[in-house]
């Protein structure tokens, strides 16, 4: 099929660019999430939002109004996994687990409690990428901006508590309340994301751009750089081969995203060779 | 102190879920055959041929996925104490067979229903097979298999087979609720073949997961899925621009979606083509709504022809 003609579809053109969105933000939030060890947190607020969706329904709220119930759930999990790491001397991916396994089981026992749903749960949760509207394109944009404004605004801040806690306390900065931001933000950006184009692709864009460009970058403004060019050309890349070879596109973006990271893996060697072992 | 109130706040949970654990497990010994069914089609059809002779539940919760589920200790109880189990293949209900091996109960029947129906291959090309093979050959064949109202009759006699031999006394009423069954059964075909037979399109578009072949098939419909049998797959870019040609191409105003699953694919493909959405029904399950007002397998089946006729631009006789 002729690629023009194929970009002339509405969806591939939304596919494309709500996925450049998502992708610039998830890649952005990434770098700090993994330098913070809080890399599975994609993965962990999905169970929660599964979990809280089942509550949802239980009260009767359909669609859309189940927002209303999900989202503070899910934020208040997000805070749930900071206060455990900080307060509770678990490190980032065990806080994560434990929140991840009470939403999953509280979402299971619910189901079974409520006696079923008017839908199937599951197909309701994932969104796909070739199914966005465009009323969420715009949602995918406020996101965006919304990471980017808190990206300008706590620059230092997000610089400092990314290596050390300890450190940006003693001089001077209210960690805490720049640790909740980067959560809520994050939570914010998972529950809203995951509904346009599935966890999968949120949970990959999350960790492999921020891998990648912390094998290449000597500064932290240059891997926020790397990291957002990664995220953002191997969606574009992933949809056009994924066009072309006739293959599902969430997957191949993942595909193309760990080609990325590996080719930096191999790059570092020949640019750092001292540094490489 | 805030220890103290986690350790009260967990208590309480613990207090209301074995609370409703107790409620819930209090399974009254009712008096006459016990019946368990997985499916909604097999639910509606034994309840019909029980009367009220036996008691006839249904395994799966409203809106869940028959793929996906996983039963409870309770439901597995309650199959072990049943004295009939009714499932139609592993490809639909890949769990049933594994329960049914773990329960050594001597006086559990379980009916695989869909052992004598023609299974039909997705592509579309019937295959016709004994009931020897117990469905060992059916990867890759759709397991839709009441949306053909002939099958719908074959799982009625073999689900009719399990009462009478599990209740020989009751067997005259069973063989008489069954034929007015199939008798109903008969009728639901005859309409949709007259009703069908005056459309201007015969071109059947669906949005979704392929389902509604055995339908298409039967009615000489053409049938267009999105997407293949597993509700796992994801359509490619290639397959949704080609399905959007196809309903431009055939001139259609309405593309079909599937209810209880997420419509999203179909709204963007339909947004696109331009044409509206109507909703069918494959009936392997049914929403807490609807179980709750007792529809039944002819309800959810007149739905659909209503849906078909307005969709395919059929003439009302």
């Amino acid at each position: 099929m002729n690629l023009l003609e194929i970009l002339s579809y509405g969806f591939i053109q939304r596919a494309l660019l709500a996925g450049t969105l998502i992708a610039l933000l998830c890649s952005v939030l990434g770098v700090f999430l993994v330098l913070r060890r809080l890399s599975l947190i994609g993965d962990g607020l999905a169970h929660v939002t599964f979990g809280s969706t089942a509550i949802a329904l239980a009260l009767k709220f359909y669609s859309v109004m189940s927002l209303l119930v999900t989202m503070p759930i899910v934020l208040l999990a997000s805070l749930g996994i900071l206060k455990l790491t900080e307060k509770g001397r678990l490190s980032g991916d065990a806080a994560i687990g434990l929140v991840s396994a009470l939403g999953i089981s509280a979402g299971i026992i619910l189901a079974s409690v409520g006696g079923g749903y008017n839908v199937d749960l599951l197909s309701y949760l994932f969104g796909n990428i070739l199914s966005i509207r465009s009323e969420e394109v715009v949602i995918a944009a406020l996101l965006c901006l919304g990471v980017m404004l808190m990206l300008t605004l706590y620059y230092h801040e997000l610089f400092a508590i990314s290596f050390s806690d300890e450190l940006a306390k003693v001089s001077g900065i209210h960690t805490s309340f720049i640790n909740s931001i980067l959560v809520l933000l994050t939570a914010l950006s998972v529950v809203l994301a995951m509904k346009l184009v599935g966890i999968m692709l949120i949970s990959s864009l999350l960790i492999v751009p921020a891998a990648g460009a912390l094998q290449l970058a000597r500064g932290f403004k240059v891997c926020i750089m790397l990291a957002a060019i990664q995220g953002c050309s191997s969606v574009i890349i992933g949809i056009i081969i994924s066009i072309m070879a006739n293959l599902p596109a969430s997957a191949t973006i993942v595909l193309v995203n760990l080609l990325f990271f590996a080719a930096a893996c191999i790059i570092r060697r020949f640019i750092y060779p001292a540094h490489s072992n | 102190m805030n220890i103290r109130i986690c350790v009260v706040v967990i208590c309480i949970v613990f207090c209301a879920l074995s609370l409703v654990g107790c409620k819930r497990a209090e399974v009254k010994p009712a008096a006459g055959l016990q019946v368990v069914t997985t499916l909604f089609p097999l639910y509606d059809f034994a309840r019909t041929i029980a009367g009220d002779k036996a008691q006839v539940t249904m395994l799966l919760p409203p809106g869940v996925e028959p793929h996906t589920f996983e039963p409870k200790p309770e439901e597995v109880i309650r199959i072990s104490r049943a004295g009939l189990f009714i499932y139609t293949s592993r490809y639909m209900e890949p769990w049933a067979e594994k329960i049914v091996s773990g329960i050594d109960s001597t006086a559990l029947r379980v009916i695989n229903a869909g052992e004598k129906v023609s299974y039909r291959a997705v592509a579309g090309k019937d295959v016709h097979e004994g009931g020897k093979e117990h469905g060992n050959d059916r990867k890759g064949m759709d397991p839709h298999i009441w949306l053909d109202f002939t099958n719908a009759s074959l799982i009625v006699d073999a689900i009719l087979d399990g009462f009478v031999a599990a209740d020989p006394g009751n067997s005259a009423l069973y063989r008489q609720n069954a034929e007015t069954l199939k008798a109903r059964l008969a009728a639901l075909d005859q309409r949709y073949r007259s009703s069908l037979s005056t459309c201007s399109t015969r071109k059947l578009l669906h949005g979704g997961h392929y389902t509604f072949g055995y339908l298409a098939g039967r009615y000489n419909l053409d049938y267009h899925a999105l997407s293949g049998i597993s509700s796992d797959s994801e359509p490619s870019a290639e397959r949704m621009i080609a399905l959007i040609r196809e309903i431009k191409s055939s001139g259609t105003t309405y593309l079909f979606a599937e209810e209880l699953l997420s419509p999203r694919l179909t709204e963007t493909l339909a947004q696109e083509a331009g044409v509206g959405i109507l909703m069918l029904h494959g009936a392997h399950n049914v929403s807490r709504d609807d179980l709750s007002r007792n529809v039944s397998f002819f309800d959810l089946m007149e739905r659909n022809l209503e849906q078909l006729q307005k969709g395919l631009s059929c003439r009302p006789k």
